[in-house]
């Protein structure tokens, strides 16, 4: 896995200047560092010959000083940078799934946890990885160069020594591998495990079984002590080895410098500086493998991020919105889908010219209806055959009703005024109902509707299709599981708005298929093709 | 830091292995500040040009001090770690059994998996605050000590350096601390409504595509966002603050080290030793802003856990007759259930329910319909007795339900929600959990990952039968290793009507009498639903079932519905 994935730079430009001033600081940090071992060399030195301190001291103090505000900025910049680019990333996601077909969607549960878990691991990593990142880029080069001007013997030990920080690292790493491997599998089962169990407390205790689990938690979980301790016992030991070979390194150039100066072959300031500097070569890239370490959830989060963002672009909603199609007409021409980890086509060669008015598809259950809908809706791309239409509101068998209040889950998707709000209430007979309500349009609706009956979340969601504005509303069962009295009054709805709109309901009540214009009856022919037969009502002439 | 609440204190974790976690910790620092001030002395006193000889008592030392850091790192590390695993898994085992009696009722209504995900998280966060803060403190203390200390012997006035340095920057972890933990709770509502946001628009992409609201989504995400970004740099004043902090003490020291050892008269080398111990105790004080967050969190995770688990439970025994309990539940019969006026709620200051009149023949198959908030889900709860009646009666089999105990009234019934959880284990064991043998037996189906499958309960054929009653008959077949077959977490897939299915499964094997189903098709589309309910309703023919339903689905199929918004409860 690569530390730092360009792409992100690339293909979500607002992260570039989070990261580039995250950068700049970082690399600023670094030259305060290497300065304040100056200052403070010239101070040490000063002190023991006896010469005056004002002038070494004032260095020190504004060297430091500047570390200190760097530090001051760069911890502010690090959270603004890291919650900048996890929420842009987070939302960049959402962009794309939202502008996508089913198929062209993961599956939920995965889509659930890379936008949530995902996006959030992406914060520690830039905040604390990549601020170590740089300074692993910066200070050791600026410190071997500083060496180089000044004492080459030190700086040829520390250029000899460096490489080996990471050639150890990787011998470590490669003969620790298979078993590292075997162990974060194990690791990984055991920790699950809690996690598993807690999920299903409920579960356990409606059967009875909470108490009897205890003990097994208690038993699973010291295993995974002892399983935790073995693996982190390897990584701190080859972190400690890492750590000794900086200081056998920082030790030669010290003796180096020791002989020279016993032997007066070098200035005392010199041989200070060294000794303060050579350190400073080998600590950042120490701490970017200690930090890679809890930061690697976080660049795979941002991996696969990309990966989603980056592949294929479809936007079918889109290209329709901009397209546009003919209003009110919707033109279906042999169409067929076959879901992604189907065998079978749900759908097959089903051909339709539908216009104004109000259109009934009937069918048995299993035979597409619903799949047909989000087809002429957009939301699924066929699998073969075409779909003409315009831009269609779909009002689903489950149909979002998420936002806050009233008003907000009727404007979804339109921007319509409080008197067309009213108008739409009107028009489905809430208008009352909802005035006699204590807050009326403001009034807090929970997820799916919460508070309100099916009869009144059914002549709602109508409502919100008489906002919407679009030429098309298709409807997927919208009197599915109310009693009479509430499907007539969806019914009516239904009446008055075809008026103005092409409308075409899925159903299975007579009472709809009675009311409506024309009627497509969705079936299967002996081969498994759809079949379908169109009939229309006397009155309302071509059906389109 | 700021209080010493019982919270703190056991946030802390004080225990013998972490004091001695905590003196590695401090012996690997002092190494460190060592290391430096010893070379500082080395090099100048090389410079003043002695016999190599005379230098070899320090070269040991520094070569020690150098060895020393990185072998006291590794066994304080470890150490540590082994102590707080240990710990985490004491209070994992705790915390499960003191949550049992306050599952289901206690954990809430919704968003139940997240509180539960959340305990396991703050239960990490509270273990892991000895490692994160107690022992890096205790050594940075224990080495700041050493150096004072030292110091002190060399230049008092150093000495005093040194020690109002570390006074000074104890001050800015405590003031770390206030900032980090006033913004904590902030910081987690912006994210969880991040979250819900987030779970919002990824789970109902669809439906918003439907009707349109793609852009009102993104809007309600780029809101939560803004918050959720303004409340971490919030959060993050406090850490800015030690970490600058630190580094200006660090040099105020300096400065005055260097003046006063000037003034001191000692020898040049230690001179140079004296003006190096800031900067080198500055360097280990470092980890106090980690340190600082971690015990910020761990505090605020306690917090939360003592909240949750300081609630009473919902239903207590008081004088109760084991022996008619006994009976009912050994005869096997389906029991007569009968509310009179009942009326309960979830919690204080909840809106009640009821009163409700409701009698369940045995046997009788009736839906519960009614609008969302109407108490459908309450009502199953007071007749599975998880709730206690605030007012009015419930009997069973013509007792009155508190004077039997209610683990017994419990085992009547089997509790089909609309989570039902897969454990990661197999087929086999996710099915026995519901089959249990009677609580005394000790043969253990439990769903760990090892254990034995059990010697005793219900043969593959019955385990079988109860799958195929459910409707997961051609699924079965499907699958590689058939009842060996691994699901849930990292096993093979399972569908969510495949899930609903193998809970139906569960309660049908389980052979209580009665059968309680809360939305058993909420995640499913309406043929599905329909279908798994007709596989249930034909599987449980001459036990009671009472299925919630709010959007409807089996309405139809049952022999009665009952409609709570007409029963007038709300």
């Amino acid at each position: 896995m690569a530390p730092f994935d360009l792409r992100l730079l690339r293909q979500v430009p607002q992260t570039r200047r989070p990261v580039a001033v995250l950068g700049a600081l970082g690399a600023l940090g670094g030259l305060a560092t290497i300065a304040s071992a100056f200052a403070l060399t010239t101070l040490v030195v000063s002190a023991v010959r006896g010469s005056d301190l004002t002038w070494p001291a004032v260095a020190t103090a504004g060297a430091f000083a500047l570390r200190a505000v760097l530090s001051w900025t760069t911890e502010r910049v690090a959270a603004w940078a890291g919650a900048r680019v996890s929420t842009d990333l987070r939302a960049e996601l959402l962009r794309t799934w939202l502008s996508r077909p089913a198929e062209q969607r993961p599956d939920p549960d995965e889509a659930l946890t890379l936008s949530a878990q995902g996006a959030a691991s992406v914060e520690p990593y830039v905040a604390k990885y990549l601020p170590t990142l740089v300074a692993a880029a910066v200070v050791p080069p600026l410190a071997i160069l500083c060496l180089l001007v000044l004492d080459w013997p030190s700086a040829l030990v520390v250029v000899l020594t460096l490489p080996l920080l990471p050639l150890f690292a990787a011998l470590i790493g490669m003969t620790t591998q298979a078993d590292t491997d075997r162990r974060w599998r194990a690791l990984s089962d055991l920790s699950g495990h809690f996690l598993d169990v807690m999920a299903g407390l409920p579960t356990l205790v409606s059967y009875g079984r909470g108490e009897r689990q205890v003990a097994t938690i208690e038993r699973v979980s010291q295993r995974h002590r002892r399983a935790t301790v073995r693996t982190l016992r390897l990584a701190f030991m080859s972190s400690a080895a890492l750590e000794l070979l900086a200081t056998i390194s920082v030790a030669i150039v010290a003796v180096l410098v020791g002989l020279r100066l016993t032997h007066g072959q070098m200035d005392l300031w010199v041989g200070m500086i060294a000794i303060l500097l050579a350190p400073e070569a080998y600590w950042p890239i120490r701490r970017v493998g200690a930090e890679f370490h809890s930061a690697a959830d976080g660049a795979q989060a941002v991996q696969s991020i990309l990966d989603e963002i980056s592949s294929e672009p479809g936007d079918p909603m889109g290209q329709r919105r901009a397209k546009g199609g003919e209003p009110g007409r919707v033109v279906a021409t042999d169409l067929g889908y076959t879901y992604p980890a189907g065998q079978r086509a749900v759908l097959d060669g089903v051909s339709l010219r539908l216009g104004s008015g109000l259109t009934a598809i009937t069918g048995p259950s299993g035979v597409g209806k619903t799949t047909l809908l989000e087809l002429l809706a957009g939301l699924r791309t066929p699998s073969a055959g075409t779909v003409d239409a315009p831009a269609c509101h779909l009002v689903t068998q489950r149909p979002f009703f998420g936002a806050t209040t009233l008003r907000d889950n009727l404007t979804l998707g339109n921007d319509a005024d409080d008197a067309s709000v009213w108008e739409a209430l009107r028009v489905v007979q809430l208008e009352g109902f909802v005035a006699s309500l204590p807050q009326g349009l403001y009034t807090a609706v929970g997820d799916d509707g919460f508070g309100f009956s099916a009869g009144q979340r059914a002549r709602l969601v109508l409502a919100r299709a008489v906002l919407s504005g679009a030429s098309v509303v298709l409807l997927d069962e919208p009197t599915a599981h109310l009693d009479d009295d509430g499907a007539a009054a969806v019914h009516e709805a239904l009446r008055t708005l075809c008026e103005t709109r092409t409308v075409i309901a899925v159903t299975h009540r007579s009472e709809l298929v009675t009311l409506a214009d024309h009627h497509v009856h969705l079936g299967a022919d002996r081969t498994g093709r759809s079949a379908t037969s169109v009939s229309t009502a006397a009155a309302s002439g071509e059906p389109a | 830091m700021s209080t010493t609440s019982s919270t703190d204190r056991r946030v802390l974790g004080i225990s013998p292995r972490i004091i001695v976690a905590g003196l590695l910790a401090g012996a690997a620092a002092a190494s460190g500040v060592a290391l430096t001030t010893t070379s500082g002395w080395l090099i100048v006193r090389a410079d003043q040009r002695p016999q190599i000889l005379l230098l070899l008592t320090a070269i040991v030392g520094v070569r020690t001090f150098g060895l020393g850091r990185p072998v006291f790192r590794y066994f304080e590390r470890v150490r540590s770690h082994d102590a707080a695993l240990d710990v985490l898994a004491r209070r994992r085992a705790q915390t499960y059994a003191d949550l049992v009696p306050l599952t289901p009722a206690r954990l809430g209504r919704r968003g139940r998996a997240d509180l539960l995900t959340g305990v396991v998280d703050d239960l990490t966060d509270v273990t892991e605050a000895p490692v994160r803060f107690t022992v890096p403190v205790l050594g940075a203390l224990a080495a700041g000590a050493v150096a004072t200390t030292l110091t002190a012997s060399l230049v008092p006035a150093v000495g005093a350096v040194l020690a109002a340095m570390l006074l000074v920057c104890a001050a800015l972890v405590a003031l770390c601390y206030r900032l980090e933990s006033r913004s904590q709770a902030r910081v987690l509502a912006a994210r969880s409504e991040v979250v819900r946001v987030g779970h919002l628009t990824a789970r109902h992409a669809g439906e918003l595509q439907a009707v349109g609201g793609q852009d009102a989504a993104l809007r309600w995400l780029d809101d939560a966002h803004d918050e959720l970004r303004g409340r971490l740099l919030e959060q993050s004043q406090g850490r800015a603050l030690v970490s600058g902090g630190v580094l200006l003490t660090t040099v105020g020291a300096t400065v005055a080290s260097a003046y006063l050892a000037v003034g001191s008269g000692v020898s040049s080398p230690v001179q140079a030793l004296l003006v190096l111990a800031p900067v080198a105790t500055g360097e280990i004080l470092g980890v106090l802003t980690d340190a600082t967050r971690a015990l910020a969190r761990a505090t605020a995770g306690q917090d939360r856990l003592d909240t949750l688990l300081a609630q009473e439970p919902a239903v207590v025994d008081h004088d109760v007759d084991e022996d008619a309990a006994h009976a009912l539940v050994r005869s096997g019969r389906t029991p007569a259930l009968q509310l009179e006026q009942a009326v309960a709620r979830w919690s204080e200051g909840r809106p009640a329910v009821g009163p409700v009149d409701l009698v369940l023949e045995p046997g009788e198959h009736v839906a519960l319909v009614g609008p969302n908030g109407s108490g459908k889900t309450t009502l199953l709860s007071v007749l599975a007795r998880h709730l206690e009646l605030t007012s009015g009666s419930y009997l069973v089999d013509g007792r009155d339900a508190r004077e039997l105990p209610a683990h017994a009234v419990r085992s009547l019934f089997a509790v089909v929600d609309d989570e039902p959880h897969v454990f990661a284990s197999t087929l086999r064991n996710n099915l026995l959990l519901a089959a249990g043998p009677p609580p005394s037996d000790a043969g253990s189906t439990s769903p760990d990952p090892d254990a034995e499958p059990a010697s005793t309960g219900p043969s593959d054929e019955v385990l079988l039968t109860s799958l195929r009653r459910a409707g997961l008959a051609d699924w079965l077949q499907a699958l590689p290793d058939g009842l060996d077959t691994r699901i849930g977490t990292g096993g093979h897939g399972i569908s969510g009507g495949e899930r609903a299915r193998l809970a139906v499964a569960r309660a049908l094997l389980s052979q209580r009498p009665v059968l309680l189903l809360d939305e058993p098709g909420a995640h499913l589309d309406h043929p599905t639903a329909q279908a798994v309910i007709h596989d249930l309703l034909t599987a449980a023919s001459g036990r009671t079932v009472v299925i919630v339903t709010h959007h409807g689905v089996g309405a139809e199929q049952v022999d009665r519905v009952v409609d709570l918004t007409r029963e007038k409860v709300a």
